[in-house]
């Protein structure tokens, strides 16, 4: 009789069957016919498949699921019957070859869509997608989800938290590498696995797209990461189109040996994708079978991943910026209270170009919907930058919201040893997956000796083995008390950390600038105890990276400590340095900057130019002499009127006019700093918006930065906007003007609908449109006010609406 | 295919920047030169095409394998023609998230990055195009210009035939949004006629296009 799957899975070989595609187009399957069909209109034709592997000695057979899912079958009982059929056919051939050893696989590939913020399918649709599949098949009495495939890691996800929420079943997946060894959106196999092994998979692997040659270097990676059972399913060698006609060059005996060495790197479970046969998986059978077999064994990597990097902690000290989080910062609680994200997304982009190699993610502040707020910035980050994010709140249900749509495998901030904080937070590190930040206190509050620390420490992965989660994934904070009240604090911290290096042979954290409150020069104290730190082991260290006397002692420790080889990150660093310069090397000639020497610019200058950093510079300069008013209306407001008019006359063309834009943004923050508690003059507020169905929304935000700079508050609605939310905008804060933007002569019908919508919600306000498609023709077709060629074209508009002076 | 290889004419970048044959300024070309370069960096370019018989059952009417086409534009351009190719190219999803960042950090990197998107795709397409003519010579066929689905009155509609027909997101990680966009969206799929006989001379790009007069973007 049947064992459980997981009782042989990882235990001894198991094998898959080979292509369905494949076999189904020798029947007579034609390209674009949808294969799943077949499992009503032919199930003969599905039988002899299931029976070809079957009797071939496949372990592991696929039902013909591949694409059943909504997207491709709308009819939610059509679907149903789909997946029935092809699970019911398979318990058939199963029983008819004299095969009850084997297992049925509800088989899940991808979408076909692309998810958002890059695609228009949202992750919860995906996830809902999936998961009805897996409801199905195991509904129809499938023994395991096998979900293959998969090239984009948050699609990967998607698939196994369906899987996962809707079926009982064990769940395997294999994604499909590149070359390279790198998935479609960027993840490379260490990431992929890190993140698989988050979420849980009883196994993981690769299938498709290459054949078993190409695949060694990736099958020898995944071997070395994983620490559950490795799937590999190779194509028969790379394909080819020979007529039209997709082939494959490998023959079953060269499969089979190839399949051969690769289950000799260590893999557990072998077959084949597209252009295998059964006599593929029975030659590859023959050839492995008597192997000996080889387990994978646990690996203890602590890796946190974003979509495409993974960051692996233990090897040498690791950067965590701590500039998004609102302790002590005026601008980011204002920021946080009036949902500017886009001012929050600026300060994670700067901590990346100043070297953070992870950032810290806090958004808690009382008075805001913190759950909200960390999954929008969760997901506007993860859609901007390529680094790991730590999701940093004390918000069990913003932790999960974020933990459920962050696109990789994330670091978490935090658990303590009291027993309601780890029952709140393992579960979730469980089920998503996540390297945990254990600080080291309890209900008996911080203990004050290092002995007391690690006491903590050890029930923190005691629980941690109770909770299924590997002690790998653990990282404890040592906490970093002020030595101003605590003469001994530093020293606790240091010997906190040498425990956790030396008994446990963990991993270490630390809020690095704790150390110094209350004393002056504070990055003295800090830089100094960062260098001392991480010569005890520290593994992570949250610190600024904007700050130059951090950085320095960071890479001075890395030299002084060998893990800068050959010195060569110090010397790229400082190669120039200067005795007695605080800067940090390099920002002085920064990006942005201009082919002459931007030094000495006058303020309108560096406008004209478009100098960002000169401009800022010279406001700061001249408010030391003239009030912000002033120099915004007798410097910056002829500057850009310069600019625009040169543009117009088409002696300035769009690069120069934004990177205007850009610097007299720089100037007038540097101003309306200085200008803060005096009520600002607003010419109007405008409602901008991408039309429904459009997703490209570069226009739209050139225009945006444009009418800013020209004194208007702009209401940005983003991309693929329903009418009805500009409507209901527009009613709801009295807006006088709508700007629309289409692409695309499919959109403007959307761009149509909200004009007609405004018009009979909102008739006093102005609609002006514009974007690639757009001409004065279309826009008077459509009953726009005005059409606008340019983004100076909108501000000239406004103007002559709400700037008659 | 590497991107780092492909030839790109900078001047097809100033073109799309809407600078019609001006020169830049020295500030402009630094950065268009380095964003270009940085656009190279993350580009993953990929490409896959596939041939087709071609019949044309009535006027104006073409039949690509079991593809249906109404285009009066398309009818033109393949008159004559006794097969196809279709092909569909994308430089990566690289491009994108590029761009997103830029408009966070500077509007005129994300304009420059979005132009050299468009220039790159272009190059990469000429280069599978050749390839293409390439592949028909050996079949004694000669290729007639590229056209792509939006152009002229070449409905978007057949986006999905392409889809189908290539297995884009498959083959080459283009994906169709539910409005028929693709993502990554320096993309381009189209069509290119086959046929028999050599037909010099015949007009392409923005002459054949009924767009043509309004378009900001035309040669």
């Amino acid at each position: 009789m049947r064992k459980p799957f997981l009782q042989r899975l990882g235990h001894e070989w198991l094998f898959c069957d080979g292509a369905t595609g494949t076999v189904l187009q020798a029947k007579g399957l034609k390209g674009g016919e949808l294969p799943e069909t077949w499992n009503l209109t032919r199930p003969d034709d599905i039988y002899d498949l299931y029976c070809g592997y079957l009797k071939a000695g496949s372990d592991i057979i696929n039902a013909n699921t591949f694409g059943a899912n909504l997207l491709k079958y709308p009819d939610p009982g059509y679907l149903k019957d789909l997946v029935t059929a092809a699970v019911q056919i398979a318990k058939k051939a199963r029983t008819d070859c004299g095969r009850e050893d084997a297992y049925i696989a509800i088989d899940i590939g991808p979408t076909g869509k692309l998810l958002e913020p890059l695609g228009d399918l949202p992750f919860e649709k995906a996830v809902s997608l999936f998961g009805q599949v897996a409801e199905l098949g195991e509904a129809a009495g499938a023994d395991l989800c096998l979900i293959e495939t998969m090239n984009d890691l948050y699609e990967a996800k998607a698939a196994v938290l369906g899987a996962k929420e809707h079926c009982s079943l064990p769940v395997c997946i294999t994604t499909t590498y590149d070359q390279s060894g790198k998935l479609l959106t960027g993840a490379g196999v260490e990431a992929v696995v890190a993140c698989m092994e988050g979420l849980r998979v009883d196994a993981l692997g690769v299938n498709c797209s290459l054949g078993p040659r190409e695949m060694k270097p990736i099958v020898e990676r995944l071997v070395a990461a994983a620490s559950v059972p490795v799937i590999v399913n190779p194509n028969a060698g790379l394909p080819r189109t020979e007529n039209g006609e997709t082939v494959y060059d490998v023959t079953p005996e060269e499969f089979a040996d190839c399949m051969k060495e690769l289950a000799g790197l260590g893999i557990q479970v072998a077959g084949g994708c597209c252009g295998t046969t059964p006599e593929f998986i029975q030659k590859t059978i023959a050839a492995v079978r008597d192997l000996p077999f080889r387990p994978q064994t646990q690996k203890h990597h602590t890796i946190v991943t974003s979509f495409s990097q993974a960051v692996e902690i233990g090897e040498k000290p690791v950067l965590i910026g701590e500039r998004i989080n609102p302790t002590g910062k005026k601008k980011f609680k204002e920021a946080l209270r009036n949902g500017d994200i886009q001012y929050i997304l600026q300060e994670g982009l700067k901590e990346e170009d100043q070297g953070a190699h992870i950032l810290d993610v806090n958004v808690g502040l009382p008075e805001i919907d913190e759950p909200a707020m960390m999954e929008t910035v969760v997901k506007r980050l993860q859609g901007v930058t390529a680094l790991p994010l730590q999701i940093d709140t004390t918000n069990p249900e913003a932790l999960e919201r974020a933990l459920r749509c962050y696109n990789g495998k994330p670091m978490i901030n935090s658990v303590s040893g009291k027993r309601e904080s780890i029952e709140q937070v393992f579960p979730l590190v469980r089920k998503y997956g996540g390297v945990l930040v254990g600080l080291c206190l309890d209900e008996g509050g911080i203990p004050d000796t290092a002995e007391g620390r690690l006491a903590v420490a050890e029930k923190i992965y005691e629980a941690a083995d109770a909770y299924g989660v590997p002690r790998s994934d653990i990282v404890l904070d040592g906490l970093a008390m002020t030595v101003s009240s605590d003469p001994k604090g530093a020293l606790v911290t240091l010997g906190t950390l040498r425990g956790i290096r030396d008994r446990f042979h963990g991993h270490s954290i630390l809020g690095v600038s704790n150390i110094s409150f209350g004393l002056p020069a504070r990055e003295l104290i800090n830089s100094n105890f960062l260098t001392m730190a991480i010569e005890c082991g520290l593994s992570c260290a949250i610190i600024n990276p904007g700050n130059e006397a951090m950085m320095r002692a960071y890479y001075a420790s890395m030299a002084l400590l060998a893990m800068d080889e050959n010195c060569a990150a110090f010397i790229d660093r400082y190669r120039d340095y200067k005795p007695g310069t605080a800067a940090a090397p390099g920002v002085s000639a920064a990006k942005g900057s201009t082919a002459s020497p931007a030094g000495d610019l006058s303020l309108k200058e560096s406008v004209i130019r478009g100098v960002k950093e000169a401009a800022a510079a010279a406001a700061r300069k001249e408010l030391e002499s003239r009030d912000g008013l002033t120099i915004i209306n007798e410097d910056l407001i002829p500057a850009l009127d310069v600019v625009g008019q040169n543009f117009e006359k088409k002696t300035v063309f769009l690069p120069q006019l934004l990177m205007s834009a850009d610097a007299a943004k720089a100037a007038f923050a540097v101003i309306r700093e200085a200008m803060k508690g005096t009520p600002q003059k607003i010419k109007a507020k405008v409602i901008l918006a991408t039309v429904k169905g459009d997703i490209h929304d570069i226009g739209k935000n050139i225009v945006k930065v444009m009418l800013e700079n020209y004194g208007y508050d702009v209401i940005d609605l983003g991309r693929d906007v329903d009418p009805q939310l500009v409507a209901d905008t527009a009613i709801r804060e009295n807006v006088p003007l709508v700007g629309l933007s289409a692409l695309m002569t499919t959109t403007v019908v959307n761009m149509e609908a909200t004009i007609r919508l405004l018009r009979e919600k909102k008739p006093d306000t102005k609609i002006v449109v514009g974007g690639a498609v757009m001409t004065q023709e279309y826009a008077d077709a459509i009953g726009a006010d005005c059409y606008a060629k340019d983004a100076m074209g909108t501000v000239r508009y406004a103007d002559s609406l709400f700037d008659r002076d | 295919m590497d991107a780092m290889a492909l030839p790109v004419d900078v001047r097809e970048i100033y073109r799309y920047l809407g600078y019609r044959g001006n020169p830049p300024t020295a500030e402009v070309a630094e950065r268009v030169d380095s964003c270009l370069l940085q656009l190279r960096k993350a580009s993953t370019p990929a490409a896959t095409h596939r041939f087709l018989p071609l019949a044309s059952p009535e006027e104006n009417v073409l039949l690509a394998g079991e593809i249906k086409i109404h285009s009066k534009n398309l009818y033109k351009n393949m008159k004559g023609c006794s097969a196809c190719c279709l092909f569909a190219a994308t430089i990566g999803i690289g491009c994108d998230r590029l761009i997103r960042r830029a408009q966070l950090t500077s509007m005129a990197d994300a304009a420059i990055l979005q132009a050299a998107g468009a220039a790159l795709i272009e190059s990469l397409c000429d280069e599978i195009n050749r390839q293409v003519i390439e592949e028909a010579k050996a079949k004694g066929l000669f290729a007639r210009p590229r056209f792509s689905p939006g152009y002229g009155d070449f409905s978007i509609q057949h986006q999905k035939d392409f889809e189908q027909v290539l297995q884009m997101a498959k083959n080459c990680g283009i994906h169709l949004t539910d409005s028929l966009l693709m993502m990554p969206s320096k993309s381009v799929t189209a069509i290119i006629g086959l046929s028999a006989t050599d037909t010099p001379c015949i007009l392409q790009g923005c002459e054949t296009c009924d767009h043509a007069p309004n378009c900001a973007f035309r040669r």
